[in-house]
């Protein structure tokens, strides 16, 4: 987790694209871009506020996650945008390592998981993401 | 091919069950502005896109579209869970009930049952297109009726995050639309 958060500063700090904004701002509206973001009203986005470690840890991989595709998504158009594949690769490796440790905490997330090399089969151990986080 | 994420795109914990708020949500699983519909246009529409960017953009999208059937099928359930006969009856969900239980049929608010017919794809990119960028926009309007009409705080903030990724969606497909006609796609 530690080199995580030196990891997520360090995007903040050495974003060279002004318009991107932080990762837990970017996820809790649904939109990276500053400019393209849309305000309906005076609706602001919901604050998530994570209960356990288990809740910070997906959002942490949640957010990353978003990021990561929101900045594919644009790269889709701009495949030329250096610094744009830049961001997109530094999110990409923070999000591999997040994964690989929540899976080994929590259980698998992916069928690909090293988590599933084990018995009692895990896939269908953990609450399936439709259920409340509470019950 | 698809790979399942045992996750959702964005967390949904709703507190309260809310049975009139849920079957108007159901119009974006299987309303003409729908995420179910979203998903299927415009992985149907892939296969005639003239470059590898148009290709992309719609497989990438289409693909988080299937992530967000996820949520609202998700807000569905949170919504209707607890949900008594008594109150499916008096809240209107009855409708649902009679022959799906709370299994989600593929209707709009209004019962209209989804059909194929609202791909709208038309083998040409610009109109195909020109279709997805109204489609995002028609997308948000319903959004931006349904937070009109929630009740709730947490349902609320789901709704201002799917209203939120039709503004990028429309854009995406709008610098691709634009680029297109500046190349001229489409001219006979």
């Amino acid at each position: 987790m530690n080199n995580y958060y030196n990891d997520r500063q360090m995007i903040n700090i050495g974003n060279n694209n002004n318009d991107l904004a932080g990762l837990y701002t970017g996820f809790i509206r649904g939109n990276m871009f500053n400019s393209l973001y849309d305000q309906y009203k005076n609706y602001q986005p919901a604050m998530i506020n994570p209960k356990n470690e288990k809740e910070q840890y997906l959002l942490d991989l949640d957010q990353v996650q978003f990021a990561m595709h929101d900045i594919h998504l644009y790269l889709d158009n701009y495949p030329n945008n250096n610094s744009m594949i830049a961001e997109f690769n530094r999110n990409r490796e923070i999000y591999n390592q997040l994964l690989d440790e929540y899976q080994a905490k929590y259980g698998p997330v992916v069928i690909y998981s090293d988590s599933l090399n084990t018995t009692p089969w895990q896939w269908d151990n953990q609450p399936w993401p439709w259920e409340r986080s509470d019950n | 091919m698809w790979a399942y994420q045992k996750k959702l795109q964005y967390p949904i914990n709703i507190k309260r069950k809310n049975l009139r708020l849920a079957k108007c949500i159901l119009s974006q699983y299987g309303g003409y502005a729908g995420e179910l519909n979203a998903a299927l246009r415009y992985l149907d529409q892939r296969y005639g896109m003239p470059d590898e960017r148009g290709k992309a953009l719609l497989t990438d999208i289409g693909t988080e579209e299937l992530a967000h059937v996820e949520m609202i099928s998700t807000l569905v359930y949170q919504l209707t869970k607890d949900a008594t006969i008594e109150e499916i009856k008096q809240y209107g969900f009855d409708t649902n009930y009679t022959e799906n239980g709370k299994d989600l049929y593929a209707a709009n608010s209004n019962g209209v049952p989804y059909t194929a017919a609202y791909f709208a794809a038309t083998g040409d990119p610009i109109a195909n297109l020109s279709e997805d960028m109204a489609a995002e926009e028609k997308a948000r309007a319903v959004y931006e009726h349904l937070i009109d009409l929630s009740d709730d705080p947490d349902v609320t903030g789901v709704l201002l995050w799917l209203r939120q990724r039709e503004i990028v969606h429309f854009q995406r497909f709008k610098e691709l639309y634009d680029d297109y006609k500046k190349m001229g796609i489409g001219k006979k």
